[in-house]
């Protein structure tokens, strides 16, 4: 190399640091890390208790659901969506989605396949050996977006996240979209639990991190600005360590809340973190009381400003499904009510939203049979907690 | 779609370097414009022929997406030395590459994998203190007139124009394999200026 050479080679070198510095430049001040809160100050419109239950799916016999999620759509339609197949990481298991409009005739669709191994596979024009934990949410733009895991070999340690959206309420998807997440082969990134939505139209989706640590992580996505096929997205970690996965989070005001995790070590207690600015930093993770038995858990923000988590009250069954709320920003909870409690069977993976007219609707695998849809309103909530309390100072 | 066609780029440059090891075995000489013309051609064809509906480069990328630019560039002279006889690439620059390929990959691997609080691959997704750093690194090694600084820029030119799957720079730069091959390379090279320094000591 001559001096000629040399001069061209660090002129190049500043030139093509150009372009993505001017865009850093462009977008300084574009994001703001405060979170929308969208419903979290409605009340049901009916004030007497109401709790509802249905399944989604009938009996599936032979064959197993699970990892269900729910979402309404800004038309007042809400879809579930879960995996199922012949067993869990089998070749055959698909996406399935469902709809219930509560205006219409108040049932669920009957069950369609968005997306399997196959169409993954043709999509992303790469082998795909399996697919599983979708989540599904709607932006203010009326789309619908399905973020869904897909595995190349191997099990779960090697899942990747995957986006779709529907610009029709879920008739028609785009073709999927691989994220790129992890530098080392792009492994061990999984999603579950609801996004949070920020005021400048970026999601906050909870992911987490499996293989050598398993941590909590946040997914931030959104459209490019006026290119609907676009996506913008990037992840910023929660914690670090071997402790916590499956983060739930629940928004207390724009800049503050709080995170939950799934305990995957031997503490088997449910973790917690807080941020105090949208998000974008969070506390190291603290211990609570509530068991759990390295499960999924929810968390919703009523009303109130109270937190209800939905979880399994045990340190190694899935046996039970409880509700609790905390009136201290999670840090102490008190069981309202059982759900489900059946020994020997599993009622897991609660996921939870609150829908516009104010009502908690919660989705959960039932027995690995079928998706269980539970409806209830706040005023269900308070008259559970009274009975709770009465029978606490009756003991 | 760019980065669709760019995909084959990496197995196609695999199937030549092991045609032209095969090659070499035979004492076929193949090099030259035409045969290595020829080698290409033929290692894209195995690398679009499909094996059960897809690519067998494809099958490939299945597994790992983002073989980074560095490595690919590192394989083109690999490549382009035996097809040419020309060497891009002193022993000099391949140093260099190693030693930045390896400390790259012990920073990032780690802490990207769960150890700490920090995460550094967050500085990929944009505009961050890794575009400074490798901005300076790639200066210096211009100045010291080591040819992986063009691979250096080549790595931010293909970032910019999302040539990977990936749209974080980290992944332009440094992969697992190239981590672990680095390693391996400067390994053995500590180890052979070892047994030299007796020698040297005896004279």
């Amino acid at each position: 190399m001559n001096r000629r050479t040399v001069a061209i080679l660090i002129l190049a070198a500043l030139a093509i640091h150009v372009w993505p510095f001017f865009l850093w430049l462009s977008n300084t001040g574009a994001h703001e890390n405060a979170f929308v809160l969208p419903f979290q100050n409605t009340t049901s419109g009916r004030k007497k208790p109401f709790i509802t239950e249905k399944f989604i799916i009938p009996d599936q016999g032979d064959r197993m659901v699970h990892v269900a999620s729910l979402c309404e759509m800004p038309g007042g339609k809400f879809v579930a969506a879960w995996y199922g197949g012949t067993r869990e990481g089998a070749k055959d298991v698909a996406i399935f989605l469902s709809f219930l409009d509560p205006r219409k005739e108040g049932s669920w669709t009957e069950p369609e396949v968005v997306v399997d191994r196959i169409s993954a596979s043709k999509e992303l024009y790469r082998y795909i050996k399996k697919v599983g934990n979708p989540v599904v949410f709607s932006d203010p733009m009326d789309r619908l977006w399905m973020i869904f895991v897909t595995i190349p070999f191997g099990g779960w340690s090697c899942s990747s996240l995957n986006v779709k959206i529907s610009n029709d309420g879920g008739d028609t998807w785009t073709d999927t979209t691989r994220l790129t997440l992890s530098p080392f082969l792009n492994i061990s990134e999984l999603v579950r639990n609801n996004p949070v939505l920020l005021r400048d139209g970026r999601f906050g989706v909870p992911i987490y991190h499996e293989f050598i640590g398993y941590f909590p992580e946040i997914l931030w996505i959104k459209v490019k600005k006026g290119q609907d096929a676009c996506i913008e997205y990037g992840k910023t970690r929660i914690i670090g360590g071997r402790d916590y996965i499956q983060p739930a989070i629940a928004v207390s005001n724009e800049l503050s809340a709080c995170a939950f995790y799934r305990c995957r070590s031997e503490k088997r207690k449910v973790g917690m973190g807080t941020t105090v600015d949208g998000g974008a930093t969070w506390s190291a993770a603290r211990k609570l009381e509530q068991a759990n038995p390295d499960a999924s858990l929810d968390v919703v923000t009523l009303s109130d400003g109270r937190f209800l988590m939905a979880y399994n009250d045990s340190f190694n069954k899935r046996e039970n499904l409880k509700l609790a709320l905390s009136n201290d920003r999670g840090k102490t909870w008190q069981a309202v009510a059982t759900l489900e409690n059946s020994p020997g069977h599993e009622f897991s993976y609660p996921y939870m939203i609150k829908s516009r007219s104010g009502d908690v609707h919660l989705v959960y695998t039932w027995k690995r049979k079928r998706i269980k849809h539970v409806v209830f309103n706040e005023a269900w909530i308070h008259s559970m907690e009274k009975t709770s309390v009465e029978k606490r100072e009756h003991q | 779609m760019i980065a669709t066609v760019f995909s084959f780029l990496f197995p196609s440059l695999v199937i030549m370097m092991l045609l032209q090891m095969g090659t070499h075995r035979l004492n076929w000489k193949t090099v030259g414009w035409r045969p290595a013309l020829i080698l290409f051609l033929v290692s894209v064809f195995i690398a679009s022929f499909p094996v059960k509906g897809l690519p067998l480069g494809r099958w490939l990328f299945s597994f790992n997406a983002n073989f980074s630019i560095t490595l690919t560039a590192l394989l083109f002279c690999r490549v382009w030395q035996k097809a040419m006889g020309i060497k891009l690439f002193r022993p000099i620059d391949f140093q260099a590459a190693w030693i930045f390929s390896a400390i790259t990959g012990l920073v990032l691997y780690p802490m990207a994998l769960g150890m700490g609080p920090f995460d550094p691959y967050t500085a990929g997704w944009g505009f961050s203190w890794l575009s400074v750093k490798v901005l300076m690194i790639t200066i210096i090694l211009a100045f010291l007139k080591n040819r992986f600084a063009v691979v250096l820029l080549l790595a931010v030119l293909a970032w910019n124009l999302r040539l990977l799957e990936s749209r974080n720079l980290w992944d332009y730069f440094t992969d697992p394999f190239l981590t672990i091959f680095s390693l391996v390379m400067l390994i053995i090279r500590g180890i052979e200026s070892l047994r030299k320094r007796p020698l040297r000591e005896t004279r």
